[in-house]
């Protein structure tokens, strides 16, 4: 055996001895924990009321903690951005796809966009909301891309972009508005706050399906006008 | 008038500024430039509000939404936050004109939206009081540094970035996994209230455990440094500076602040155990910058060494010795972001970055070599710089305390870097031998430099007044006398 073998055996034992050892640890520490301190969740259900929506789930991540979502908001964008950066333009010419793929991707993608929206409509009193809503938008695009659909050109500059940051765009209006008329940041009046939320919502939702489904495609569209 | 500008929430304007200036940047990539200069320029006015705002109504906490905590979000301000929010404006302002003489047109168009919202990821990072909130800002931050560190283009910028990716993401998640562990035994995730609340359990040592090393992790303490060097050296030059000025402190704060509020009790075994990593990598990044052959190399590890500073107030956690500490940081910022950028200028005037070949740039860029050497000044620790100041009190504290090893380590560091500046000016002043073509290096981007180096050496004269701003709020205990 080679002396740079043998090291790096050496260097696996030891990693494998560093993993068990804290693979112990934090089981010793996860059987050892007493039964949750409760967490928030009658807080979240006291104030539920004044949050406009009566999904906790929906309440907490776009009202209570509604600032969270915002710069989850902002991760999603530069993640977009550092991939678009990295260059490599794909091959953007459209194709045409199979029979099946054509007849399928006509049937699911008006069927996916109308889930999108019942998903988004559904979270303010149960389970959905804008990132569900937005994934499976995301999907539809994915499956677009897939039979062959491309972007026309002209969009792809300056309103793709539009609602690519239509999202937090809007979580930073709908927070800052208020700001200006003397509320705090992100206080929205609860007589307001459902109608609000659902806005700031139908946008995240457009920004998180237009934005996986261009992540998929991995590089920055050419812009420009068609000929 | 002035009621009015203390009244107005800085916090959250210094969050939403930079946001909206990614946001307009990458909407209109044309007049990107122009753009970010403007944002740049609104941050640092909005960082002289909020320190006035401090210095009239002393520490703010600022609840999002109207909730306040442990329901909502609440944002803190302190002397501690305002020292490193004056340190982002400050090298923020710096890397911005930098930039603009320095990014080609299509680089600059990326460029510009991805360090808006670096920026805003930071002021976000040092304003916030939750924990949950401080790992999406972590997260938000991350992927912003290593877009940028990937911007360079190549085979190995993209491999360094990719490392610093996955680097980052172990210490995100380890971070969060910490996170859970105090959320589920306490029941919030408000500093503040954790503070009142958390005793000893296994469940706390963990998670004190999981969250240093991810932190520490991202922070690049010796021997978890080995991701460091590659990126800060491959990115652009902007972009190194601003890495090694501002991203590694980000994770830093999260520790200190996780250090004196939420975790005082356990600092006896693990904060010796810092301080010795903190010395090692004093003594092993000064002797591996001492023996690179290629300029930014050697000041990507000369961070790694300034790096280990930091850990040394761990033992000593005295006042004096976190201000020291602190003061260290803040000067670090400033000559490291100028000394890079000084690297860029070099590297963008001759084509390379060898030191043996930086045959009399002194004749040839004097402003570059001027900021190269105040910002060594400062590095070292020379007399009046701000890492003079720093280092004084870290020598006070350790003599005080009795723990004089720490003091030997100082001195021996301040050797060292004193060893591997001198040889690149050294270098600087040789015969050329070689007479090779000359790239145009534009005025601004030399007078960037020569200023933040400047400032770094000003530190020096102001610092009472700095210390009575770092101590609003009294984040680490009652004034140091000094």
């Amino acid at each position: 055996m080679t002396a740079n073998g043998q090291t790096g055996k050496t260097f696996r034992l030891l990693l494998v001895l560093l993993l068990t050892v804290m693979a112990v640890g934090l089981g010793y520490a996860v059987l050892e924990l007493h039964s949750s301190a409760g967490g928030l969740s009658k807080q979240v259900a006291t104030n539920l009321e004044a949050s406009g929506v009566s999904n906790p789930v929906t309440a907490v991540l776009l009202n209570f903690r509604g600032y969270d979502t915002l710069l989850e908001m902002a991760v999603l964008l530069v993640a977009l951005i550092g991939v678009w950066s990295l260059g490599g333009i794909p091959d953007y010419r459209e194709s045409s796809p199979g029979p099946v793929l054509d007849t399928l991707s006509r049937l699911l993608v008006p069927m996916l966009i109308l889930v999108a929206g019942y998903l988004l409509w559904v979270g303010t009193h149960a389970p959905g909301g804008a990132f569900q809503a937005g994934s499976v938008l995301g999907a539809a695009g994915v499956l677009l891309l897939l039979s062959g659909w491309r972007l026309e050109k002209i969009f792809a500059g300056l309103p793709l972009r539009v609602i690519l940051i239509l999202g937090l765009g809007a979580f930073v209006t709908a927070g800052g508005g208020f700001l200006l008329i003397g509320n705090v940041f992100m206080e929205y009046p609860s007589a307001l706050a459902g109608e609000l939320i659902l806005m700031v919502e139908a946008a995240a939702t457009l920004s998180i399906g237009v934005t996986l489904a261009a992540l998929f495609l991995g590089g920055r569209p050419e812009a420009g006008l068609d000929k | 008038m002035i009621g009015d500008i203390v009244a107005i929430p800085w916090v959250v304007v210094l969050i939403v500024l930079p946001l909206m200036g990614g946001m307009a940047c990458f909407l209109f990539p044309t007049i990107s430039k122009s753009l970010g200069l403007m944002t740049a320029l609104a941050i640092f006015t909005a960082v002289g509000g909020l320190s006035w705002q401090l210095v009239e109504e002393g520490a703010q906490r600022y609840a999002i939404g109207g909730w306040g905590a442990s329901l909502g979000i609440d944002l803190y301000a302190d002397g501690l936050s305002l020292l490193m929010l004056v340190m982002a404006a400050l090298v923020g302002l710096g890397v911005s004109v930098y930039s603009s003489g320095y990014f080609s047109r299509d680089k600059a168009n990326h460029f510009w939206p991805l360090w808006l919202f670096l920026w805003g990821a930071l002021n976000a990072l040092f304003l916030s009081a939750d924990l949950f909130n401080l790992y999406v800002t972590l997260e938000l931050l991350g992927l912003a540094a290593v877009a940028l560190v990937a911007l360079a283009g190549g085979r190995g910028a993209l491999t360094s970035a990719m490392r610093y990716l996955l680097v980052s993401l172990l210490g995100s998640l380890f971070y969060l996994l910490g996170v859970v562990l105090l959320y589920h035994s306490f029941g919030s995730l408000d500093i503040a209230i954790l503070a009142q609340r958390v005793e000893p359990s296994p469940a706390v040592w963990a998670a004190v455990g999981l969250m240093s090393v991810g932190l520490l992790l991202k922070t690049a303490l010796f021997p978890m440094h080995f991701w460091l060097p590659a990126a800060h050296a491959s990115a652009p030059a902007p972009v190194s500076a601003l890495l090694s000025a501002l991203v590694v402190k980000a994770s830093f704060y999260i520790l200190l602040r996780l250090w004196l509020e939420v975790f005082p009790q356990t600092n006896t075994a693990f904060s010796q155990l810092l301080g010795l990593l903190g010395a090692a990598a004093v003594l092993w990044g000064g002797l591996m910058a001492l023996r690179q052959t290629r300029l930014k190399m050697l000041i990507a590890y000369s961070t790694v060494a300034q790096l280990g500073y930091l850990f040394l107030a761990f033992p000593l956690a005295t006042s004096c010795a976190w201000t020291g500490m602190l003061y260290l940081l803040f000067s670090h910022a400033l000559a490291k972001a100028a000394m890079f950028m000084a690297a860029g200028n070099i590297l963008r005037y001759g084509g390379h970055d060898r030191i043996a070949d930086l045959d009399q740039v002194a004749q040839r860029l004097p402003l570059t070599l001027a900021a190269f050497s105040l910002a060594g000044v400062s590095i070292m620790g020379l007399p009046p710089s701000g890492g003079f100041v720093a280092k004084w009190l870290l020598l006070e504290a350790s003599m005080n305390s009795g723990q004089w090893w720490w003091a030997i380590v100082l001195i021996l560091g301040g050797l060292l870097a004193a060893a591997y500046v001198f040889r690149v000016i050294g270098y600087a002043f040789t015969q050329a031998e070689l007479p090779h073509e000359a790239g145009v290096v534009p005025a601004r981007m030399e007078w960037t430099a020569l200023v933040l180096a400047f400032v770094a050496i000003l530190l020096g004269f102001i610092s009472p007044a700095a210390f009575e701003l770092m101590g609003i709020g009294a984040p680490f205990g009652v004034g140091c006398a000094g």
